[in-house]
C-alpha cells in the first residue's frame, strides 16, 4: 500500500513540475553598429511632423515617423527625444484651419448615409499655431514641418511664413536648419522634397511647377553637408511617387456610372463634340485647353481624379459630366509623367549624395509602391486602398500610426544594413490604423 | 487504492499551463509509448486494437484498458524582426484511450474489440496581443475515433484484423482581424463546428519464429468534414454587414499511416521492437474555409499547407526486472511534413527526435498498471509565405501517461 502512496505522490509532483517545462527566452543582442544614436534629429515635411487625418494633433505626433525611429534607437543607446507636442485632447489643426478627421457617417446629396471621413469639430484648434513650444532645455528631435519646401529649409524668419514652424521655432529670425543644427545632433535623417511634390500634385498641377534636378541638388546638397559637418552619420529618404497614394487613386477616371436614359441624354449633348457614352462605367468629362476647340475631353486611363473634388457636385450636380472637371481636380497623363520623371531625378540626386558621404538611404518610393501593390505583414494585408488599406490616414496622403511604424521599419532596416547595426524593428501590427465606429 | 488513483486523475484538469503541439498524437498505448511509441508487430494489450488489429488475434483474454497521457507542451515564438518573444499558454492536451477486448471462449480464433481513442487533437493558445494574432490566437482540434474491430487467428502464426473507424470531433479556430473599433480594440473571428469522418484500420501479425514477429498495418485517411460550422465575428458596429455571422464549411484530412513493424524476443527478460511509419500527410495541401455569406470583406479562403508524406522510425526495449515489473526505454525520429515557407503557429513542427521510458506493474492475476513518459524539444525557424510571419518557434513537450488494465 505504501508503495502506491509513494508512487501517487511522485506522479503528482512530477506533473506539477511539468508545467514549468518551458523554452527559455533570451532577448537577442541589439547593437548601434557604427552610429552614435545619442541625439537623433530628423528634418522633413508633413510626413515627418506626425500630421495625419489632415491635421497636426497629439496622437499623430506621438506616432510620428521620427518618434517611432527614436523609440527603437533608444534600445541601442538613443537619448531622450522631444517633439513640439500639441496638447492632449486637442482636435488638431489642418493647413486650412480645420480639425482632424475621423471615420463617421455622412449623408450625401442623394440622402444616402455611409461611412466617410468627417471632421471631429467645427473648427481646428488655433492655439496650436499661436503657442510656441520651443524649450531650450528639451531641444526637438522632430524637425518635420508641414509644408516645408526645399527652398525654405535654411530660410531665416521662416516662422513668418509657416504657422507650423512658428510654433516650434527658437526665434522669429531662425531657420529650420539652424534650429536642427543647434541640437548638436549625432545621428540624423532627411526626408525632404515630398512637400514639394505634394504641392504640385494636390493642386492638380494647376499653377505650380517643380524644381529641376539641378535646382533640387543645389538646395539639398548643402543641407547634407551641414548635417554631417560634425561627423554625424545619417539616413536620407527617397521621395515617393505620391500619385500612388489614396488621395489620387480612390476615384477611378471612369467612375461615371450611367443608366440608359442618362447615357442617351449625354449622347444627345456630347455626340456632336465627338464624345459618346454608354450604359455602365464612363470616363468623367474634364476641361483641357489643348484638347479641342471646346476645351473639353474625357479622362484617360491612368489619369488621377483628386479626392479634393466636391463629391456631392459630382453625384448630384453634373460635375464631371455636363460641367467638366476643372484642372485643379485632375492630374493628367503629361502632368503625371513630368512629375514622375522629376521624382526619379531627385531620387538619383539623393542616392548619389548618400553614396558620396557614406550615408544610408531608405527607399520610401519603393515602400509607397509596394503598398500600392499590396503586401502581407505578419498576417495583416496592407494596401494603398483608402480607409481599408491599413497604412494611410483619412487624408489619403499621410500615413496612420501603423503606416508610420511600417515605414520606420524600412528606415531601421536601411540603418542596420549601412551601419552594421542591430536595431530591432517595431511590431507595426500593434499600432492603430483607422478606427471604425 | 482506488481512492488514490482517483486523486491523480482529478489533478489533471487543474494543470491549465501547457498545451499539445502539432496535431497528430501518437499516444495510444502505454507499453508502446515506453518503447518509443513502437510495438505494432505483436500483441501487447488492448491498445493493439489501435496499433495492429491483426496482432489482437494472438490475445487470449478479455480485457478493459483505460489510459490517458496529459501533454505538457510549451511554445516560444521569437520574432526575427523585433526580437520579441511570445508564448503559448494553452490548456493541457489530454489524449485518452479506452479499449475493450473480448473472446467468446478461451482460445477462440475470433476476437472482438472496441477501441476509443484520440489520435489527433490539441489546443494551441497564444498569449494575448502576440505578434501573430492575425494568423491565429487559438486552435482547438479534437478528434475521437471509435473503432469496433474483429480479429481472426488464421493459423498459429498468422493473425489478421480489421476495424471500422467512426470519427467525431470538433474544431474551434480563433484569430484577430486587423480592424479596430473606436477604442482601438481589434476585431475577432471565431470559427467553430463539429466534424465527422469515417475510415478503417487493418493489420496483419505474423509470427515468423518463436522469437520474431512481423507486423503490417494500415490506418486509412479520415476526412474530418465540418459542414455547418458557425462563424462568429466581433467587429465594430459599422462593419457588421461586412462580417456577417453565419455558417461555414471546411474539412481537414487526418492522414493515412502505413506501418511495418518488427518485434524480437531475445530472452525471457529482454524484448525489442521497431516500427517504421509512412504517413500520408500529402493529403493536407490546403486549409479552406467556405463561408455561406460572402461579402467584399469576407471571402472564402484557401491557405496552402503543402504538407509532404513523411517517414518516422520508432524503437525501444523492454526488460523484465521482476515477475511483476517491466521497464522500458525507447525513442524515435520523425520527419516533419511541414515544408519551409509553410510553418504556421498551429503546428510549428520540425523533424524531431524524442525519448521515452515506461514501466508496467502487475498486481495479482487480473490487474496491471502501466506508465510512460515522453520528451521532445524542437526548434523551427521559418518565414511563412502566406502571412510573412518570420521567426523561430521552440517547443518543449513532456507527456507522462498511465493506464489501468483489468483482464480476465
Amino acid at each position: 500500500m505504501v508503495n502506491y502512496k509513494l508512487f501517487t505522490l511522485a506522479a503528482v509532483s512530477l506533473l506539477l513540475g511539468l508545467g514549468a517545462c518551458k523554452p527559455s527566452y533570451e532577448s537577442p543582442e541589439f547593437s548601434k553598429g557604427e552610429i552614435d544614436p545619442t541625439r537623433f534629429v530628423m528634418i522633413g515635411g508633413i510626413h515627418t511632423s506626425g500630421y495625419m487625418d489632415d491635421a497636426l494633433y497629439r496622437e499623430g505626433q506621438e506616432n510620428s515617423l521620427p518618434a517611432l525611429i527614436a523609440q527603437q534607437l533608444s534600445l541601442v543607446g538613443g537619448g531622450a527625444f522631444y517633439q513640439p507636442l500639441v496638447a492632449e485632447g486637442s482636435v488638431g489643426i489642418s493647413f486650412s484651419g480645420l480639425s482632424k478627421m475621423m471615420l463617421g457617417y455622412k449623408t450625401d446629396c442623394k440622402g444616402e448615409t455611409s461611412l466617410s471621413p468627417v471632421r471631429v469639430a467645427g473648427n481646428g484648434d488655433a492655439s496650436i499655431w499661436n503657442d510656441n513650444t520651443y524649450n531650450p532645455s528639451a531641444l526637438f528631435g522632430n524637425y518635420g514641418v508641414p509644408g516645408l519646401l526645399m527652398a525654405y529649409v535654411s530660410s531665416p524668419a521662416y516662422s513668418n511664413q509657416n504657422n507650423y514652424y512658428k510654433r516650434m521655432a527658437s526665434s522669429s529670425t531662425g531657420s529650420v536648419l539652424d534650429d536642427a543644427l543647434a541640437t548638436n545632433l549625432t545621428f540624423f535623417s532627411l526626408f525632404l522634397g515630398v512637400d514639394e511634390v505634394l504641392k504640385y500634385a494636390k493642386s492638380g498641377a494647376k499653377d505650380s511647377t517643380l524644381l529641376t534636378a539641378q535646382e533640387f541638388e543645389v538646395l539639398y546638397a548643402p543641407i547634407v553637408s551641414q548635417m554631417i559637418a560634425n561627423g554625424a552619420k545619417g539616413i536620407l529618404a527617397t521621395i515617393p511617387d505620391v500619385s500612388k497614394m489614396p488621395y489620387f487613386t480612390t476615384i477611378p477616371y471612369n467612375g461615371l456610372t450611367l443608366d440608359a436614359p442618362n447615357a442617351t441624354t449625354l449622347n444627345s449633348v456630347y455626340n456632336a463634340l465627338g464624345f459618346s457614352f454608354q450604359v455602365g462605367a464612363n470616363p468623367f468629362m474634364m476641361i483641357d485647353p489643348n484638347a479641342n476647340s471646346f476645351a473639353v475631353r474625357q479622362m484617360l486611363p491612368g489619369e488621377c481624379l483628386l479626392l479634393s473634388v466636391p463629391l456631392d457636385s459630382v453625384k448630384c450636380n453634373q460635375m464631371g459630366v455636363l460641367f467638366p472637371l476643372r484642372n485643379e481636380f485632375v492630374l493628367t497623363n503629361p502632368e503625371l509623367e513630368f512629375m514622375r520623371t522629376r521624382i526619379q531625378e531627385y531620387n538619383t540626386v539623393i542616392r548619389s549624395l548618400a553614396t558620396q558621404h557614406n550615408l544610408a538611404v531608405v527607399d520610401v518610393d519603393a515602400f509607397v509602391s509596394n503598398l500600392s501593390d499590396g503586401f502581407v505583414y505578419n498576417g495583416v494585408s496592407m494596401s494603398a486602398k483608402f480607409v481599408s488599406g491599413g497604412a494611410y490616414s483619412l487624408d489619403g496622403v499621410q500615413f496612420n500610426p501603423r503606416g508610420n511604424a511600417l515605414l520606420a521599419n524600412k528606415f531601421i532596416q536601411a540603418i542596420n544594413k549601412q551601419y552594421h547595426a542591430r536595431i530591432p524593428e517595431l511590431n507595426a501590427g500593434a499600432y492603430n490604423a483607422i478606427l471604425f465606429p | 487504492m482506488a481512492k488514490k488513483t482517483l486523486l491523480l486523475i482529478l489533478f489533471i484538469p487543474l494543470f491549465q499551463v501547457a498545451n499539445a503541439q502539432g496535431f497528430q498524437v501518437n499516444f495510444q498505448g502505454q507499453k508502446q509509448q515506453g518503447m518509443g511509441c513502437a510495438g505494432s508487430a505483436n500483441y501487447t494489450d488492448g491498445s493493439s486494437l489501435f496499433y495492429n488489429p491483426g496482432a489482437v488475434a494472438f490475445s487470449n483474454e478479455n480485457s478493459v484498458n483505460v489510459a490517458s497521457t496529459p501533454v505538457f507542451a510549451n511554445v516560444l515564438y521569437v520574432d526575427s524582426a523585433t526580437g520579441a518573444g511570445y508564448r503559448t499558454n494553452s490548456p493541457v492536451g489530454t489524449p485518452f484511450s479506452a479499449y475493450g477486448l473480448f473472446q467468446l471462449k478461451k482460445d477462440a480464433a475470433l476476437k472482438f474489440g472496441l477501441a476509443v481513442y484520440t489520435p489527433f487533437g490539441s489546443t494551441v493558445q497564444y498569449e494575448d496581443n502576440w505578434i501573430g494574432r492575425f494568423a491565429l490566437t487559438r486552435l482547438k482540434l479534437m478528434a475521437i475515433f471509435i473503432q469496433p474491430t474483429f480479429s481472426y487467428r488464421f493459423t498459429e502464426k498468422l493473425g489478421m484484423g480489421a476495424g471500422f473507424v467512426f470519427s467525431t470531433g470538433e474544431v474551434n479556430l480563433q484569430k484577430d482581424i486587423p480592424v479596430q473599433d473606436s477604442l482601438g480594440n481589434f476585431a475577432h473571428a471565431e470559427l467553430s463546428g463539429k466534424a465527422m469522418g469515417f475510415g478503417y484500420n487493418i493489420g496483419i501479425s505474423y509470427k515468423a519464429t518463436d522469437a520474431l514477429t512481423l507486423g503490417l498495418t494500415y490506418r486509412s485517411q479520415v476526412n474530418m468534414a465540418v459542414n455547418t460550422g458557425q462563424a462568429t465575428f466581433t467587429v465594430p458596429s459599422s462593419l457588421t454587414a461586412s462580417f456577417p455571422n453565419g455558417t461555414f464549411s471546411s474539412s481537414l484530412p487526418l492522414p493515412a499511416v502505413a506501418t511495418f513493424a518488427v518485434a524480437y524476443t531475445f530472452s525471457k527478460k529482454w524484448k525489442a521492437v521497431l516500427d517504421v511509419n509512412y504517413v500520408g500527410w500529402k493529403a493536407y495541401d490546403t486549409l479552406a474555409f467556405d463561408y455561406a455569406n460572402n461579402t467584399a470583406s469576407l471571402i472564402d479562403t484557401k491557405s496552402a499547407r503543402m504538407y509532404k508524406n513523411i517517414m518516422a522510425f520508432r524503437g525501444g526495449v523492454e526488460h523484465k526486472i521482476m515477475d511483476n515489473l517491466d521497464v522500458r526505454l525507447g525513442g524515435g525520429y520523425g520527419f516533419s511534413p511541414v515544408q519551409n515557407g509553410y510553418v504556421t503557429p498551429e503546428t510549428p513542427d520540425k523533424n524531431r527526435a524524442y525519448f521515452t521510458a515506461g514501466l508496467s506493474y502487475r498486481i495479482g492475476a487480473h490487474f496491471s498498471f502501466d506508465a510512460s513518459v515522453y520528451y521532445t524539444q524542437i526548434k523551427r525557424t521559418d518565414k511563412n509565405l502566406e502571412t510573412n510571419l518570420n521567426g523561430t518557434f521552440t517547443t518543449k513537450a513532456i507527456a507522462p501517461g498511465f493506464s489501468f488494465i483489468y483482464t480476465w
